[in-house]
């Protein structure tokens, strides 16, 4: 589970683009919800809010693409540090 | 020894090409490029003209500004994405167009839109060494004439414009004239490569890495002589590696980004420049923005900033400036400067 700050953060995006949040298993970039910048942000968000920080090599979209990925990036994350 | 930059140049085309003029060619709108990159107009070169005429008029405006002769250069260093020809590089064309600095070494780095930095590191290294005492750094773009006019490139093609900066680097750190109140000393630089990201901005043709011929009609209908860019990629890295070049480079410094007068960054898009003002918790009225009216003019681009702050008298006597830039490569970094 994303923790209530990415979630807020990910509806407060999916307001201001006039959308709805997709499944978890759904493109957050082909939703709208995140778009080139507010992924910068979102990803500010995260490291904060999971006490991780991202490594250069994993800093790709691919990674943060849906709410599953995202989630699955922060265990292997975690495992890692 | 101490490196100081002694002048400032610019050179713009004088066409103007605003959103209205550009949407329609790829398939979007106005408020669409202006929403996605805050660009609302750039500056296009005209057929005639090369990336090498911007140069050597932006090296003149500079050489003037520093009230230093073409027969006082000890040495040019050129950067840009859109030179004249394959081969040479602009840097021995911009020599023979500026006259007075015959057989002065005249070199082309082909380093992104890092440019700015990676030459002021080589000006000042040849300077330190006593190689050279008065170098030009300059960085000139054309690069209109490679956009690919589509919609399926529009969110690259309506990023881009042309234009040429220009500084003088030297040793000595005597005013140009009377009514000059400083010298910008160049404190320390920090420049950075990646090459893991080699292919997510990149020019593919010509090239000797695209089989039995470096260009092609396969190539060309495969649009590789134009640019390609992984957009969310290069933003995430841009962002992430500027804001952590300058958290080092002002920490081992004893700076904080409060100390920070003025932020002269690569002109990308104005909302990458926005994110990485909110990352380094720097007011937007100290970074220094022409991305609105010029685009990015990739090499040329942090240059005009710069020379831009110089002319708006946004610089005065103890300024500390924090230049940032990032490009293709990928190559990125940070300079620390003090106006004295």
């Amino acid at each position: 589970m994303l923790t209530e700050g990415l979630m807020s953060f990910l509806d407060q995006a999916a307001t201001e683009a006039r959308t709805e949040l997709p499944d978890r298993n759904s493109s957050l970039f082909q939703s709208g919800v995140l778009d080139s910048f507010t992924l910068v942000d979102f990803v500010t968000l995260l490291e904060a809010e999971c006490n991780i920080k991202i490594d250069d090599a994993d800093l790709r979209p691919e990674n943060f693409d849906t709410i599953a990925k995202v989630e699955d990036f922060i265990t292997r994350t975690r495992g890692a540090q | 020894m101490s490196c100081f930059i002694t002048g400032y140049g610019s050179a713009l085309p004088e066409r103007v090409v605003t959103n209205a003029e550009l949407a329609p060619m790829l398939g979007v709108t106005p408020d669409w490029i202006e929403a996605n990159s805050g660009i609302l107009e750039r500056r296009w070169v005209e057929a005639h003209q090369a990336a090498s005429d911007l140069a050597v008029a932006a090296v003149r405006d500079a050489l003037n500004d520093a009230d230093t002769r073409a027969e006082d250069v000890d040495y040019l260093i050129a950067c840009t994405l859109s030179p004249d020809y394959q081969v040479p590089g602009i840097a021995p064309l911009v020599q023979q167009k500026l006259e007075g600095c015959p057989g002065v070494p005249a070199i082309d780095l082909r380093v992104g839109c890092a440019a700015i930095l990676y030459s002021l590191q080589l000006a000042r290294g040849l300077i330190e060494s006593r190689a050279a005492n008065t170098v030009v750094c300059f960085g000139a773009e054309a690069q209109s004439k490679g956009l690919d006019l589509h919609s399926r490139s529009a969110d690259l093609s309506m990023l881009f414009g042309d234009g040429a900066g220009a500084v003088v680097v030297s040793g000595e750190s005597k005013m140009p004239d009377k009514t000059r109140e400083y010298l910008v000393r160049v404190d320390d630089i920090l420049i950075e490569t990646d090459g893991n990201f080699a292919e997510d901005l990149i020019v593919r043709a010509p090239g000797t890495a695209n089989g039995a011929r470096w260009l092609d009609a396969e190539q060309l209908a495969a649009g590789w002589h134009h640019g390609s860019m992984q957009g969310r990629t290069v933003i995430l890295q841009a962002v992430r590696k500027l804001s952590d070049a300058a958290d080092h480079i002002l920490v081992r410094n004893g700076l904080s980004p409060g100390q920070v007068d003025l932020v002269i960054p690569h002109q990308a898009n104005a909302n990458l420049l926005a994110a990485l003002a909110r990352k380094l918790c720097i007011v937007s009225d100290r970074v220094v923005m022409n991305v609105d009216r010029l685009g990015n003019t990739s090499c040329a681009s942090a240059f005009l900033a710069l020379s831009q702050a110089h002319k708006e008298g946004r610089i005065s006597p103890g300024s500390r400036l924090l230049i940032l830039a990032f490009g293709a490569g990928f190559t990125w970094g940070a300079a620390l400067c003090r106006a004295v």
